[in-house]
């Protein structure tokens, strides 16, 4: 039951230096060469009328293994439009919220997610009361 | 326009139906359509010995505010054991271990936004590599 993600970066920002990253990595239960068993298979969410932030991923809802640490992440704006998107945030035990970053238009992230207490939730916020559109997944123990 | 494109393929068999995923980005400036500019990359190594570090990439300051960057970020040990904490500032993301890369988009709005490693378990010594991509951070007048 093998799960893997193969990235592929390619930049022209530097004339003279050609830039490309190619990383390939199979989903492993933590610490072992186990795949991964667990899906929530991809979902999706669509907002509109709110610029609120809300729970996405909610650890309570997930059945992930605490502690485990094998736990990946995947979520993606749909969208196409580069002047919109979504702020995502994830929260810490003690709940202390972060931002990690914006997702414009058809961007994407993939991160490992501790998950190890009910509260580290990931959150998102839609820069538009227009109707966006959200896509994600979480591979797990 | 410097073009900077960002491809995932993902897939799992895990359910009777598999996950495809191919995502595709062209990585842009808050807010614009137009490309990031700055390209920072290199290798690091730490070890359990370390205790956390405060990564040598992308230091946070508020001159990165409503700026667009996104950080890849691959932990290179072979040993399955050996894993590398990733905490954005006091927040704990999650644990790359052997071989795990990630790419989130990354904003370094300010000094408690920066990115903290630290090695585990107990002798694991992990090789890093990474990537920044980032706009431009307003100048400021030299003093």
């Amino acid at each position: 039951m093998a799960t893997t993600a193969q990235i592929s970066i390619t930049s022209d920002i530097t004339d003279s230096i050609p830039f490309s990253v190619n990383a390939n990595m199979t989903m492993y239960q933590a610490g072992t060469t186990l795949d991964l068993e667990e899906t929530t298979g991809l979902a999706q969410r669509t907002f509109s009328g709110s610029l609120t932030q809300v729970v996405l991923i909610d650890v309570s809802a997930t059945a992930v293994t605490a502690a485990a640490g094998g736990h990946k992440v995947y979520i993606r704006n749909t969208g196409t439009d580069k002047t919109k998107g979504f702020k995502v945030f994830l929260a810490d035990a003690t709940d202390d919220v972060e931002e990690i970053g914006t997702l414009y238009g058809q961007d994407w992230m993939l991160m490992p997610w501790l998950a190890t207490d009910a509260n580290e939730d990931i959150m998102v916020q839609p820069s538009s009361t227009e109707k966006m559109t959200i896509e994600y997944a979480v591979f797990h123990q | 326009m410097a073009i900077t494109t960002a491809t995932l393929t993902l897939s799992s068999d895990m359910l009777s139906s598999p996950i495809s995923i191919s995502a595709s980005s062209t990585l842009m400036k808050a807010g614009i359509t137009e490309g990031l500019e700055l390209i920072e990359m290199g290798r690091g190594t730490i070890s359990e010995a370390d205790a956390s570090k405060t990564a040598e990439f992308g230091l946070g300051t508020a001159l990165g505010v409503d700026k667009a960057a996104k950080l890849f970020l691959v932990n290179k040990a072979t040993d399955p054991t050996y894993y590398i904490d990733i905490d954005l500032h006091d927040t704990n993301i999650g644990r790359l271990y052997a071989g795990d890369w990630m790419f989130i988009p990354w904003g370094i709005n300010d000094v408690a936004s920066e990115i903290v490693l630290e090695a585990e378990p107990s002798g694991a010594v992990c090789p890093y590599e990474f990537v920044l991509l980032q706009e431009p951070q307003t100048l400021v007048d030299h003093s």
